[in-house]
């Protein structure tokens, strides 16, 4: 489990959740993002955006499975990184 | 008599007579849905699997096929393709057919209803509008279910587009070489599909909302791009009509195209400089394949709509350097963004205004958003230092907005400075006169600039006090409108008298009735579509200062607006009869102008 922060301007909306899902496809392991009142997968473009998580929001990243771990780094790259906005 | 007439807004003018083919269109029949064994319930889930792959590798070959331009259709593109592999509508549409035993087109359609319902109660309107993107990918996936898809490359022969709407995916997925027209049910003046048409040279109409019920698939039909609509099963006289009308219009097109790389210099030596407005950076060879003289109008909100980030002044900078570097030595007029009234960004969401046309929108609305507007002056003063490059600020209302507007055009400048980048000190600076207000005050705003470019779409519109897409009142945009006349020759003089450039940048630029009375009150410059270059250059051609000068002045002796039109009418109808056979008129319902 890691907690994370969304830091980039516009939240989650449809590019960094189509970046997390694509990212997350390539593991085995199952993986959930969590929020203050649900928890989705990770996997799932639509139930990213579902989470409407703005800039600010804290999340947490859980997997479980073979490549749980790498799968967490993944993620929390993707975070740190903004999604690759500035 | 043809079976039917479709009516439409023309986004690109022209003749073409063929078989009508549908790419897409609304549901109109029942969904066949049946309860199925459960033995046959793999069955069904791999057709399903099936349908989804064969849409998701029509996405992924359309979206190694966009053109770097359209970078922004890229991340649509990819936010698709994730949605068609999305759990939560593929795998949820299969796990309907398992334990609810219905058929794939029910199964999906129950997928989408239930992620409608869990969309629907989100408060972020934003999010919510995704399910827009979710409808798209999963009506190309029953399309694939009922098999109503159409393989284009296997399409014989050349075709008319027929779509309810087309989108970037759907356009490049195309054969060009195959199509001569396109149709859609949805759509305005600035959709894609018009772009798309003009740079192929061919007609387009769009906003035919009877479209998909009047045309059959394969039906023979006579797209008209220059009176806007299409004729359903013509009978011979109709297609013989039409045929002659399609040969003449090539033939003019031939003969205008020969002369559009000549100066538009009247018979008696005076020269108005056509540059062309664009909203593409592809429209580039358009506009020097027709003779524009430079970019008048670059309208530049095209980068940040359909995405939902901003973009940053880097990818910014890139594409107006480029822009400025192919067109140099030629002029390049950089619009700051137009954004509000009916174009919104995503991320700022849209506002809740009674009367978004007289809203925050244009400058009001960069001022309001200090960092957005920073970011677009610096791209474009970075510009400036790849060619001949201007700015101008739309929707000014005042002086105090010009000179904020400038403040912080320094400031990006001085910011540029810091940072060790370079750019053109004297990039000229020019607002758009398009506020009744404006004109009143031209001659006090000509001081602040350097150029002027009057704006007649708005000024129409804002004058009068109607919104011309409302059909109750549309009567009423009337280009030589007294007041128009006036203040169009007001702002004009007034420039001319602070010794500044002005210039036209609406539809009346290409309006063949109105460009001689342009001309008579000595415009400098007029901006208008690419495609309407070469026309409205061969009229300058023939024309003469002298008689340019007199109609402008029994024009405005006129005092009504029918008296004007039937007068400028009849005038250069007798002086270019061929000419306006294929040219479209603003003047066109001058019998209810009071």
């Amino acid at each position: 489990m890691r907690q994370v922060l969304v830091t980039n301007q516009l939240g989650l909306h449809a590019r960094p959740a189509s970046q997390i899902a694509r990212e997350a496809q390539a593991f085995a392991a199952s993986i959930t993002i969590a929020g203050p009142d649900q928890s989705v997968d990770a996997k799932s473009i639509l139930d990213i955006l579902t989470l409407s998580a703005a800039m600010g929001s804290t999340l947490e990243i859980r997997a479980s499975g073979a490549d749980a771990v790498q799968a967490v780094d993944r993620l929390t790259e993707l975070f740190a990184a903004k999604f690759g906005e500035r | 008599m043809a079976r039917a007439i479709v009516r439409g807004i023309s986004v690109s003018t022209g003749f073409a007579i063929g078989k009508a083919v549908f790419v897409n269109r609304r549901h109109r029949s029942e969904l066949p849905r049946q309860t199925i064994q459960p033995a046959l319930a793999g069955q069904e889930e791999a057709r399903l699997r099936a349908a989804f792959a064969a849409v998701e590798a029509e996405l992924a070959a359309a979206r190694d096929r966009i053109p770097m331009e359209l970078k922004e259709h890229k991340h649509i593109l990819d936010s698709h393709l994730m949605i068609l592999k999305d759990p939560k509508l593929a795998g949820a549409a299969a796990r309907c057919i398992r334990e609810l035993g219905v058929n794939a087109e029910w199964a999906l359609e129950k997928a989408v209803a239930e992620l409608e319902k869990v969309f629907g109660v989100l408060d972020d309107l934003y999010i919510r509008e995704r399910l827009q993107d979710v409808r798209v990918m999963s009506d190309r996936v029953m399309a694939q279910l009922l098999g109503t898809v159409r393989e284009l490359l296997a399409v014989e022969g050349r075709v008319i587009i027929m779509a309810h709407d087309l989108t970037p995916a759907d356009t490049v997925a195309l054969e060009v070489s195959k199509i001569m027209g396109f149709a859609t049910a949805q759509g305005g003046k600035t959709s894609h599909t018009g772009i798309m048409a003009r740079t192929l040279g061919i007609p387009a109409l769009v906003g035919a909302s009877d479209l998909e019920d009047a045309v059959n698939d394969g039906d023979l039909v006579i797209m008209d791009g220059v009176g806007g609509r299409i004729l359903v099963d013509p009978d011979e006289d109709e297609l013989a009509e039409f045929n002659e009308l399609a040969a003449q219009f090539e033939d003019y097109q031939r003969r205008i195209y020969r002369g559009c790389q000549l100066p538009a210099e009247t018979i008696d030596g005076y020269r108005v400089h056509v540059l062309a407005n664009i909203e593409l950076i592809e429209e580039v060879a358009a506009v020097l394949d027709n003779g524009g003289e430079g970019i008048g109008l670059y309208r530049t909100e095209y980068s940040y709509l359909n995405r939902t980030d901003l973009p940053q002044e880097d990818e910014l900078a890139d594409k107006y350097c480029d822009l400025a570097a192919i067109m140099s030595p030629r002029k390049v007029i950089f619009r700051t963004l137009d954004l509000g009234a009916d174009k919104t960004i995503a991320s700022f969401g849209a506002l809740e205004e009674a009367n978004p046309a007289m809203g925050l929108r244009a400058i009001r609305f960069c001022m309001q958003h200090p960092e957005l507007f920073k970011t677009q002056l610096k791209a474009i003063a970075r510009a400036s230092a790849y060619g001949n490059v201007s700015i101008m600020f739309p929707m000014i209302s005042g002086l105090r907005e010009v000179r904020r507007a400038k403040a912080k055009l320094r400031e990006a400048q001085e910011e540029l400075r810091t940072e060790g980048k370079r750019f053109n000190q004297d990039m000229p600076i020019g607002i758009m006169i398009e506020l009744p207000a404006a004109v009143m005050i031209a001659n006090l705003l000509a001081e602040e600039v350097d150029f002027f470019s009057i704006g007649t779409n708005d000024l129409i519109q804002y004058s009068v006090g109607i919104d011309r897409t409302n059909p109750h009142v549309s009567y009423l945009y009337q280009p030589l409108h007294p007041a128009i006349l006036r203040s169009i020759k007001q702002v004009v003089d007034a420039a001319h008298q602070a010794g500044i450039e002005v210039s036209l940048c609406g539809e009346v630029a290409s309006d063949p009735f109105c460009v001689p009375i342009l001309m008579g009150m000595q415009i400098d410059c007029i901006s208008l579509s690419p495609q309407a270059i070469p026309g409205i250059k061969r009229i300058i051609r023939q024309a003469r200062m002298g008689e340019c000068k007199a109609l402008l002045r029994e024009v405005l002796a006129c005092r009504t607006v029918g008296k004007i039109n039937r007068l400028v009418r009849d005038t250069i109808f007798n002086k270019y009869p061929e000419e306006l056979t294929f040219f479209a008129s603003l003047l066109d319902n001058d019998d209810l102008g009071g």
